[in-house]
């Protein structure tokens, strides 16, 4: 619509950012929130005790140093002296010392504040699950302890070899007690009731209209903050009126979604300002229910015969077109997205090497598992061994939430793809479309599915992570329900080899390996069908993002600090080379080490 | 007519109880993952019954109710759970009416002045080219969806005149769009019915009676016609002055207005419980208020109009 195509503006302040969002944080308090969405802003005012820098390396933050005792079980820190907090107009409010994470943690364990992270620190910190159940009252026996001003000390239950990881989750941040306890039951509600002592302060907030945030002159570490004020307009249209918005100067970064995706990639002056996002490490697979309670029209019994015929699995496997669902949402490289395995590539590494190349994983990561040869070889198998137990075609239920077009969309494709290749005398797909309230409560906690889509993201950095889904206690799929899925002292295969993995916390070779093992039972049985991950799609953007903090999980990729504004939007072609110069680099800071 | 004030008032009081208690009710019996939002799958078992307990949501219903009307009755709206947890509802509501009222106001005013002109012209010039116009322009704005023509208007008329995109309170500038969009569609909704009332009149005995008098049309108008027509117009005055406060989604969201617009549905999908309870409560007390008004209005306008069995048959 506009003329005006972004270079020829050249109105734009170098150290403004401006941005639309449309979707509004509900809270600011970073000690009971657990959504992305409210993490990405947070981490720009509170810092946490360490960071991940470009590459995913764990730095100093407000920690300065830090050990672990012999038997892994405690942590010392040793903290970054004069750094300070500071209120919302930019008065100094006091220091930032050992208590202040005591303080905060004492919180969030604090059961009436309701905090959604609680579990987080109560499943790794000695006697904090004994604290939020009301079990002991004296917080002095927690597992959190400040020795002197800037020394802190942690406990752990067990070892972890991942705890440094979990500290850059926000409800290990730090907050002064004092403050707490002036402002009472409103901590977090606004921008005046928290205080800051990250690299931006928020100046103005105003909910589902704006937010101001200056870079603080306070901040410890202010040279490495090189965005001077950014500011956020909310519009719940934005998909629709950010890329206009974008073409006129008005704004400095915009998704291009896939409807228009098509119009930007077809205009040479659109092209040259667009460049694809990064994907995330959100992990996307389809389920076999074993434990399904769905309505008797969709013959849930015979579905409990088919799904534990482990030929039947695999046939729908091998015959799940993995590249032609993700053609509705990423059109131009779909093999971007596609992921092998279930844990993301890029997640963690071993020396050097990343997990999903570990034996026996590497099988799985090297090769689509789409094949139709196989799908149809294990059909007649699967055929074979159920004829006279099961009645064919085995109806499919697949149901997704109404509220994502792109679900209807793929599981449309996948529908008519999987019965153009099985046939229909083998299965019946049937896609369901459920309402979005409570829609994991009704459909997938409830067992209301046969196939579905499924999604998890990391906790921390361990393979572990992504394990939760398969377990026992979880509401997924209910594989240990399986049969022929070998039962010793009670677990079943997988959770014997899970067990396994999560004992193993001194070499973590093994560990990593072991796990390897586990998620690649989980394929090989075809309990689960790794689709893909998250994020990916594109931009027309000033940041340059391989300057963003590089984290799986936790909070800090939301940071501003580090990144600077680009003359003009990084194109296709640029993002290509500086993608590659950066797995290059990343590769030289991790080669022998382990992150 | 104080009587059937007094009468209205009792009435009104035993509707907003119900709705508010039908509501209540409703929004309890929804699943209990809606509180805990889209952290569900990251929280255990103790933890989502330790928040929902203390939500006091595990309380039996009978219990929750008495809470929620000793509540309502000592004024207070309670604290949103969801859509800003902490915060009471009162505030947010504080912060988003006046913008509300203020576009909607303005553009209430200008579209009812404006619209009720139209009309009489149109009813004037029946069957002539200014008719024929506003014709246009009433079945246009009534056939285009407004999600169409206000993104339209937003996308043009801003590139046009060099105006912003988006509202920002500190821009008088950037309130003429969302005002005008929001008036377009009423100005033509008062236009045409003015102008259905006004040739309902105009057909009538008395105007002939007039015409033959040797009184001239255009007084005939001003002085009888028009306000005949104009009563049925005001009933519903009130009830539209009042429901500004509930803003309009679609220019809220497209131009950044942090109005009402929405606020229902966005709490509605959060399962706010409290934040839900609270607007229905303002909008069914509006719903009412403005009925009540709009009787007393047409009353005080039309002597015709009585209140009350004693004093003859409406």
């Amino acid at each position: 619509m506009s003329e005006n195509i972004y270079p020829n503006h050249r109105s734009i302040l170098d150290r403004e950012f401006r941005t639309i969002y449309s979707g509004e944080v509900t809270t600011l308090n970073y000690l009971t929130t657990a959504t992305a969405n409210e993490f990405s802003l947070i981490v720009n005012f509170v810092d946490p005790l360490v960071e991940y820098d470009r590459f995913g390396k764990i730095q100093p933050a407000l920690a300065t140093e830090w050990s672990v005792s012999e038997d892994g079980l405690v942590w010392t820190f040793k903290l970054r002296p004069g750094v300070k907090w500071v209120t919302y107009d930019g008065e100094i409010y006091g220091f930032v010392t050992a208590q202040d994470f005591v303080d905060g943690l004492k919180y969030v364990l604090t059961s009436e504040n309701r905090s959604k992270t609680a579990n987080i620190v109560y499943n790794m910190i000695k006697n904090a699950k004994e604290y939020y159940n009301k079990e002991i009252t004296d917080f002095n026996q927690v597992g959190v302890k400040a020795l002197d001003k800037y020394t802190l000390q942690y406990t752990l239950i067990k070892p972890i070899p991942y705890f440094l990881s979990t500290l850059t989750y926000t409800c290990f941040f730090p907050a002064n007690g004092q403050f707490i306890k002036d402002v009472g039951g409103k901590f977090g509600i606004d921008n005046k009731h928290i205080l800051y002592n990250g690299s931006y302060i928020m100046k103005t907030y105003e909910p589902h209209h704006r937010r101001i945030l200056e870079k603080n002159p306070h901040y410890w570490d202010k040279e490495n903050v090189y965005i001077d004020r950014i500011s956020m307009t909310y519009n719940k249209e934005a998909n629709v009126l950010a890329p206009e918005m974008f073409l006129r100067g008005e704004i400095d970064h915009v998704n291009i979604g896939s409807d228009i995706i098509y119009e930007w990639m077809r205009d040479e002056k659109k092209k040259n300002l667009i460049r694809p996002n990064r994907t995330n490490f959100f992990s996307y697979f389809y389920s076999f229910n074993f434990n399904p309670n769905f309505s008797e029209e969709y013959e849930p019994e015979n579905w409990k015969i088919v799904v534990n015929n482990r030929n039947f699995r695999k046939s729908i496997f091998h015959a799940l077109d993995r590249k032609a669902a993700m053609l509705t949402e990423e059109p131009y490289e779909p093999e971007n997205r596609l992921l092998n395995t279930i844990t993301p590539k890029g997640f963690v590494s071993v020396g050097g090497v990343d997990y999903t190349d570990l034996q026996p994983l590497r099988e799985f990561t090297q090769k689509d598992s789409f094949n139709i040869e196989l799908a149809l070889a294990y059909k007649k198998k699967a055929m074979k061994e159920l004829r006279g137990k099961a009645t064919f075609p085995v109806k499919v239920l697949m149901p997704y939430n109404a509220a994502s077009k792109q679900w209807a969309n793929r599981a449309q494709v996948i529908k008519y793809q999987l019965e153009r290749i099985l046939g229909k005398d083998y299965i019946e797909v049937i896609i369901e479309a459920n309402p979005p309230t409570g829609f994991l409560e009704k459909v997938r906690n409830s067992g209301k599915y046969g196939l579905m889509e499924l999604n998890w993201g990391a906790d921390f950095a361990d393979p572990e992570t992504y394990t939760h889904p398969f377990r026992r206690d979880s509401t997924f799929s209910w594989i240990h329900l399986a049969e022929g899925n070998g039962k010793e002292d009670g677990l079943t295969i997988y959770e014997n080899l899970l067990q396994k993995a999560m004992e193993e916390v001194e070499d973590i070779n093994k560990r990593y390996l072991l796990f390897a093992e586990a998620e690649s039972y989980l394929i090989e049985e075809a309990f689960v069908i790794p689709y893909s991950v998250g994020g990916g799609g594109y931009s027309a953007s000033r940041i340059n993002p391989f300057e963003i903090s590089y984290s799986p999980f936790g909070a800090t990729s939301g940071r501003f600090k580090g990144l600077r504004l680009l003359k003009r939007p990084m194109n296709i072609e640029e993002y290509k080379k500086e993608l590659y110069k950066w797995q290059m680099e990343r590769k030289g800071q991790f080669e022998g080490g382990r992150e | 007519m104080i009587k059937y004030i007094f009468f209205k008032i009792l009435q009104s009081i035993f509707t907003l109880f119900l709705v508010i208690t039908i509501v209540f009710v409703l929004m309890r019996s929804m699943p209990v993952e809606g509180y805990l939002g889209e952290d569900y799958d990251k929280l255990d078992q103790v933890q989502k019954e330790v928040i929902i307990e203390s939500l006091g949501l595990r309380d039996p219903i009978h219990v929750q109710l008495k809470k929620f009307y000793n509540r309502i009755i000592a004024g207070d709206l309670g604290v949103s759970i969801t859509y800003r947890p902490g915060v009471p509802v009162a505030d947010i509501l504080k912060s988003k009416i006046p913008y509300s009222l203020g576009i909607g106001l303005t553009s209430l005013a200008i579209s009812f002045v404006s619209g009720i002109n139209l009309g009489i012209i149109m009813a004037e010039n029946s069957g002539k080219i200014l008719n024929k116009l506003g014709n246009i322009y009433i079945v246009a704005t009534n056939a285009i969806p407004a999600a169409i023509y206000y993104i339209l208007l937003q996308f043009y008329l801003t590139d046009i005149f060099k105006l912003p995109m988006l509202f920002y309170a500190d821009r008088p500038i950037s309130w003429i769009l969302p005002i005008l969009s929001l008036s377009l569609g009423t100005t033509a909704s008062y236009a045409l019915w003015m102008k259905r009332y006004m040739a309902d009149e105009l057909n009538k005995d008395y105007v002939k009676l007039a015409i033959s008098k040797g009184m001239k049309m255009k007084d005939v108008i001003k002085k009888h016609v028009f306000i005949n027509a104009f009563v049925p117009m005001v009933q519903y005055l009130p009830a539209s002055i009042l429901f500004t406060i509930s803003g309009s989604i679609y220019v809220e969201s497209l131009y950044s207005i942090p109005g009402m617009g929405g606020l229902l549905v966005e709490a509605i999908q959060r399962q706010d419980t409290t934040l839900v309870e609270a607007i229905v409560l303002i909008y069914s007390f509006i719903g009412i208020m403005g009925m009540l008004f709009g009787d007393i209005f047409m009353a005080l306008l039309d002597p015709r109009i009585k209140f009350g069995k004693s004093e003859g048959r409406i």
